[in-house]
């Protein structure tokens, strides 16, 4: 008993160690990484420096994926920032074999289908960037501002749902952020939870 | 592919009586494999809700939610539902229901099952029930009894919670919670706590429940309520009220 016992409890504290190293925290720096995307181009974070870059996750085959990219809401969103000089990359950590997984040609597939407008779709098929970030859902947002801080995290929007018809109810938090930080005020809202599938991670 | 989700809206006896609850249920049959979700869903995926529309005069309660279970999908925590379960709700019936009559209580469902990949659904639900008199009440359906047996328990045990760096500590005096082996607890409310089991340790004799504070954790709530689901006795309620972690620290932990 007693050895089980230690062993159990030797698990629940690595657990709190890989939650420690994988956590982003708001007002942290948002850790950098380099990502190949859809178009076979290297994408570094911190060479956007001096912008505002927004980072969402991705997988097309997922129905809140759907929800928001169907009713236009991410495409919508996407055009707004881009052409406000916001950087907009799109993520796909989903595991080679798994639902959602793209190839370079499906993701551009994937942007054509829906016009949608992200300054690049980055693909982490080994899921160390996601990891990285502790993203859970699709759809996962990451805000971080131009100085490389991590302004907000969380959901797409305020209400959990997979329905188009809580679209014109719910407060969406990207461009209320963009707009706080636009405005030089820090974002009202810094967190929420993210709903949405699981991202389909490797083993 | 076969529908991931078959649900009923059932009740737990044939005729209702006026004046008094009743309970109504959704059975949730859920194919090989497949989840559906807790009220707090735990990493990602959707709770079940349900719309009423009854009679006037009528009241539903809240989903009266099951000990959910811990589904571990790609390194993600989900909680939730497999196999046949019911989710109980309370009727109220209002004293005035005309005996003899029948009423139509119906529900809108919306759920979320997932078993890697995720499918959202929706269904609307009637059912038809007799108003009866006192005399004449119906047996109870046995999945009810069931449900009700199984239910996490409330009882007398006392907690309180405190954030202790980048956890937050539950104690809870007066229950038992054997050695602390296999023992699970959930959060009802989400971005308080991480979703990783506790960490188990008796403290002066007092059981305390630890966990990694939740990365998207903003602000101390009033209370953390929690499910702790043990794995010989029925799971138990807590309801834990936070107080300052400076404020009556716990006695050193026990040397055993």
């Amino acid at each position: 008993m007693k050895l089980t016992f230690a062993l159990a409890s030797g698990l629940a504290a690595s657990l709190f160690a890989a939650q420690a190293i994988a956590a982003v925290s708001i007002g942290a720096p948002a850790p950098d990484f380099t990502l190949t995307d859809s178009n076979g181009n290297a994408q570094t974070l911190s060479h956007y420096k001096g912008r505002t870059v927004v980072l969402e996750w991705n997988n097309p085959g997922c129905p809140f994926v759907h929800k928001h990219y169907e009713s236009g809401n991410i495409p919508h969103q996407q055009a707004n920032a881009t052409s406000a000089g916001v950087v907009w990359l799109t993520i796909n950590s989903g595991a080679a074999g798994k639902q959602g997984n793209v190839d370079g040609r499906g993701a551009n597939e994937f942007i054509a289908q829906y016009h949608a407008s992200p300054t690049a779709y980055l693909l982490d098929g080994d899921g160390k960037v996601g990891h990285l970030y502790g993203a859970k859902t699709t759809p996962h947002l990451f805000v971080v501002d131009a100085s490389g801080t991590l302004r907000y995290m969380g959901g797409i929007d305020s209400i959990a749902s997979a329905d188009k018809d809580d679209l014109s109810k719910a407060t969406q938090y990207v461009p209320q952020v963009l707009a706080d930080l636009k405005a030089g005020k820090s974002p009202s809202v810094t967190t929420s939870q993210p709903y949405g599938c699981g991202v389909k991670y490797g083993p | 592919m076969s529908e991931p989700l078959a649900i009923t809206l059932v009740s737990a006896r044939t005729t209702l009586t006026a004046g008094q609850p009743a309970m109504l249920g959704l059975r949730l049959q859920h194919a090989a494999g497949w989840h559906t979700y807790w009220v707090n869903p735990g990493d990602s995926g959707l709770p079940t809700r349900v719309n009423w529309t009854l009679p006037h005069g009528f009241k539903t309660g809240e989903i009266a939610w099951p000990t959910p279970q811990r589904f571990t999908v790609d390194g993600l925590a989900n909680f939730g539902y497999e196999g046949d379960v019911l989710l109980p709700v309370l009727l109220d019936v209002p004293a005035d229901a005309r005996p003899g009559s029948s009423v139509r209580v119906r529900a809108s469902v919306k759920w979320l099952a997932c078993h890697e990949e995720c499918v959202p659904g929706a269904a609307t639900l009637a059912i038809d029930l007799r108003v009866g008199s006192a005399t004449a009440m119906s047996e109870p359906d046995a999945a009810f009894a069931r449900a009700r047996s199984t239910a996490p328990e409330n009882g007398v045990w006392s907690s309180v919670a405190r954030i202790v760096g980048d956890r937050i500590e539950v104690e809870v005096r007066g229950a038992d919670l054997g050695d602390g082996e296999r023992l699970d607890a959930f959060a009802e409310q989400p971005k308080l706590i991480a979703n990783a089991p506790p960490q188990f340790s008796l403290r002066g004799g007092v059981p305390v429940l630890a966990f990694a504070k939740s990365e998207y954790f903003e602000a101390q709530p009033k209370a953390l309520d929690l499910v702790v689901a043990r794995p010989h006795a029925r799971a138990i309620r807590v309801h834990a009220v936070f107080v300052a972690a400076d404020l009556a620290r716990p006695a050193p932990a026990s040397p055993n």
